[in-house]
């Protein structure tokens, strides 16, 4: 059955079970895929998945139960289970769920052109001739892929609510590896957006470019030295630690940033923004995972906190209005809260400049295990990193294998200058992080 | 889940553009996890998965579709979107699909369906106020009891038909501590291939919280770790995440077959220090990372991976198998129908050697115990990785000294495996969630304590 069907059976059980105030949210997600492998196509890949989350307020409490099996008996089942879960929830936080009839910004709408199967593998195979033909040293190994990605997503709930929205773009990826005999070096560089936009070439030049850079290259030394973070850098560090934003942590004591609301909490050429309508992201959207109203605002302006990131029930429990950022990660999880394209401001300068001024440092262009090695309660990090040294005011040789340490909170205070263009390294995503490159005085390298 | 004859004639659809191979793998899961935080039940997660994933070979080509709708129309569907992707053609091919049993080498006593949520709650609670009672710096604590239960069909062209049920239970307790206006965390999450049962004979849960608060309190007070090169004494248990990066990922197939491996065309070869033998098997008796039959319905194996340092195999699916002309190893693994199966780990540890673990740190004049470790992540193509220290402590002159935080560990998986140059005997396993392209699966890590004679640690 389809969701709508599904809808009309679930709301026929809560009716017969005594549920007043239920929410269905429903996602959708279809993806092809395709690589290549030495001039050929390897892998192709089609998947479609999705389901239905079913949550209700019984006796003030919220119960969830989900699906990804739309029948008449699961859509009898998630109800009876999510009115069980409920009764056994002791967070008596006020629950809510969004009357419907609301005002809501349209996005300006991406129709991004989806190609057939076929043209999909012709690119892909044209992404393979370029990456092959780009330099002599790319080895077996490299592979282009190309794929469409449709995600659609529908709330509805007792209270007359009824809100959809569907994105979907293509993407060409360039994955390089190189070898001079010696080493192997590989790097990546994914494009999203309608499909005759894609610039392969383009990608394929960065790819090549970044994995070649990485060849023949040399351990930093141990020391503490001002860092320029690259953009695909800072925005890693920028997602692992958005969460100290989030008023929920910031409530249950995750964050280090209670009652700093209208407190300086950074350096003055830091301003952090939220922007559910950033034209650089495939993804615009006019309401958050609660049917709220999204809204542009600025987190932190010239260093000074100016807001957290809320939803219902959080801004009830702060008593300020909901920020619109209410999200989900997966149809079936709890109602939770994240940014949307999330970005530090740009500076005034260009990244050249960023060198110049930092004269002796390391420019990192990428850091690793972030899920290990970035403490999101602490503020903690210790990552493992690559880019190249700073000497003289210029960028000079690749390092690689050695970690840079500090902590988020300092560092916010510590950053010293912004590069005049923000990047958006993965710019399709109801959630996506950017940054310009960015200078921060004082952080440890342990290297050679 | 899905008929025999259903599947025959879905498996003759998607085999019909001239696939040499064809399989379905179905799944129906119960996933269920119940989450406190700020001393309330906050949170039930209670959530059916279920659908269907076709996959084709034609020679060293593969295709794969998925879907959510498993009636024999939506089956054919899917099937048919798999053959027009895998070319034209009209082939016949017969297939006669033979239900095989494999026998269930991980009983479960208690299958979480039938305990009542209040039962898990006073679990939870258990060990979450264990954690939450330990010390006035515990600040705040998380606590998720969580319980699967993954039902598979694995039906394919070579005439298999079977099924497996995996049931896992695991509890993790989060702790955060506050010392002098400073914060750190502490972490423990035991998890085993059982039912509720894991309670009464493997795992406290009061020991789980205490764990978690210890080590929170104990880093909150600690100073920052020295960075630079040093020797390091790595703890047992989920210390084996070392191996698991630094090796484990780059003796995959999915890495080996394209030669994106630094171990492809190494078997046989000396790869690492000879105290090391590495051995990955999933037929652990209702260990975390245990399996009966994998993703593509080949029994689970015991592979011994490095022998005295020599490289003896790697961990093989039968798509990547087919480019390396090996047989699958019982590691073909996917976290649900939606992700395209690959070669995967399972119980992956570093076996006991003949050094006395007192001599393994009396042998270190300054460098660092790492206690516990956190999670990690490798480039296998490179070998780099990295991984997180959640509890380190400084070694000097031979004995064990004071706390530190912040750690981590970089280096190259070659050049690691190469300076483990002692190997203890208090083999321990350690339970992960391990992330890779076809999807986070459950692992375990394992090992007993090691010296690695010098990496870079991270620190401030």
């Amino acid at each position: 059955m389809d969701f709508k069907a599904f809808k009309q059976e679930a709301a026929k059980a809560a009716e017969s079970l005594g549920i007043k105030e239920y929410e269905l949210y429903y996602t959708s997600s279809e993806d092809t895929d395709i690589s290549t492998f030495r001039h050929e196509i390897n892998e192709f890949s089609s998947s479609v998945s999705g389901g239905v989350c079913f949550r209700c307020i019984v006796d003030g409490r919220m119960g969830y139960a989900s699906t990804e099996e739309l029948s008449e008996a699961e859509a009898q089942s998630v109800v009876r289970r999510a009115k069980e879960n409920a009764s056994v929830i002791e967070n008596d936080d006020r629950q809510f769920l969004t009357e419907g009839g609301q005002k809501y910004r349209e996005p300006e709408s991406r129709k991004y052109k989806l190609p057939e199967t076929e043209e999909l593998i012709k690119k892909a195979l044209e992404g393979d001739k370029k990456l092959y033909e780009a330099d002599k040293q790319i080895i077996d190994g490299s592979a282009a892929g190309t794929g469409v990605t449709t995600v659609r997503t529908a709330i509805v709930n007792s209270k007359g609510l009824d809100l959809s929205y569907e994105a979907s773009a293509a993407y060409f990826m360039a994955d390089a590896v190189v070898s001079d005999g010696k080493e192997m070096s590989d790097a990546y560089k994914m494009v999203f957006g309608s499909y005759d936009e894609l610039d392969i070439g383009a990608a394929v030049g960065e790819a090549v470019e970044k994995a070649k850079a990485m060849l023949g290259y040399d351990v930093a030394p141990t020391g503490s030295y001002p860092v320029v973070f690259a953009p695909e850098a800072m925005t890693s560090l920028l997602s692992a630690f958005s969460g100290i934003f989030n008023s929920e942590n910031v409530q249950k004591g995750l964050s280090r940033l209670k009652g700093r609301e209208g407190e300086k909490i950074a350096a003055d050429c830091v301003s952090l923004i939220d922007d559910p309508f950033y034209p650089g992201n495939g993804v615009n959207i006019g309401f958050d995972a609660e049917g709220s109203p999204t809204e542009t605002k600025n987190v932190i302006e010239n260093g000074v906190l100016k807001t957290l990131l809320y939803n219902l029930k959080t801004a009830n429990i702060a008593g300020v209005k909901t920020t619109g950022n209410a999200a989900k990660a997966g149809y079936a999880a709890p109602v939770e809260i994240r940014p949307f394209t999330f970005y530090l401001a740009a500076g005034s300068v260009s990244e050249e400049e960023l060198f110049k001024n930092v004269g002796e440092g390391v420019y990192v262009t990428s850091l690793g295990g972030l899920h290990a090695g970035a403490n999101a309660v602490s503020g903690d990090f210790s990552l493992q990193s690559a880019g190249f040294m700073i000497e003289g005011g210029v960028k000079t040789k690749a390092v690689k294998s050695f970690t840079v340490s500090g902590n988020f909170y300092e560092l916010l205070k510590n950053i010293t200058a912004l590069s005049d263009t923000v990047k958006l390294p993965r710019p399709f995503g109801i959630t996506a992080f950017g940054s310009p490159a960015v200078a921060v005085r004082g952080l440890t390298v342990a290297g050679k | 889940m899905i008929t025999r004859e259903v599947c025959e004639r879905v498996l003759r659809k998607a085999a019909s553009s001239g696939a040499d191979y064809a399989e379905i793998f179905a799944e129906h899961t119960v996933d269920h996890s119940i989450k406190m935080i700020a001393d309330r039940v906050d949170n039930i997660s209670d959530r059916i998965i279920a659908g269907a994933g076709i996959r084709l070979f034609k020679g060293l080509r593969s295709v794969a579709a998925s879907t959510t709708d498993t009636t024999e129309q939506g089956l054919m569907r899917c099937a048919q979107r798999a053959a027009d992707a895998l070319g034209q053609g009209s082939a016949e091919i017969s297939i006669e699909l033979k239900e095989r049993l494999f026998g269930d080498i991980h009983p479960i006593k208690t299958v979480p369906a039938t305990v009542s949520n209040a039962e898990k709650i006073r679990v939870l609670k258990d060990g979450y106020f264990a954690a939450k009672e330990f010390s006035p710096e515990i600040k705040q604590v998380t606590g998720v009891l969580l319980d699967v239960d993954h039902g598979i069909l694995v039906a394919n062209s070579e005439g298999l038909y079977a099924e497996d049920r995996q049931i896992r239970t695991r509890i993790s307790i989060n702790a955060v501590a506050e010392h002098n206006g400073e914060t750190q965390t502490g972490f423990y999450g035991p998890g085993r291939r059982m039912g509720m049962e894991m309670f009464d004979s493997e795992v406290d849960a009061r020991a789980v919280g205490l764990k978690a608060a210890q080590q929170a309190v104990t880093m909150a007070a600690a100073g920052y770790c020295p960075a630079g090169v040093m020797p390091v004494a790595i703890g047992n248990g989920f210390g084996g995440v070392i191996f698991h990066e630094a090796c484990g990922h780059s003796l995959e197939a999915s890495s080996v077959a394209y030669g994106l491996s630094q171990f492809a065309g190494k078997l046989g070869t000396q790869i690492a220090n000879p105290k090391v033998t590495a051995i990955d098997d999933g037929t652990i008796p209702n260990a975390w990372g245990s399996i009966n039959i994998d993703d593509e319905g080949t029994p689970a194996q015991r592979k011994v991976l490095i022998e005295k340092g020599i490289l003896k195999t790697y961990m093989v699916d039968k798509f990547n198998g087919r480019r390396m002309g090996m047989p699958s190893t019982g590691s073909a693994r996917r976290q649900s129908y939606g992700y395209v199966t690959t070669s995967r780990m399972t119980n992956t540890f570093i076996a006991e050697g003949e050094d006395n673990n007192d001599d393994i740190i009396a042998s270190m004049e300054y460098g660092l115990y790492a206690k516990e470790m956190g999670g990690g992540s490798v480039n296998p193509a490179t070998g780099e990785f990295n991984f997180a220290v959640n509890e380190g402590y400084i070694v000097r002159n031979g004995k064990i000294c004071e706390p530190v935080r912040g750690a981590s560990l970089v280096g190259k998986g070659s050049d690691v495996i190469m300076n483990i140059d002692m190997v203890g005997k208090n083999l321990d396993l350690g339970t992960g969630m391990c992330g890779s392209s076809s999807g986070s699966i459950p692992t375990t890590v394992g090992q007993p304590l090691i010296r690695v004679s010098k990496i870079t640690v991270g620190g401030r």
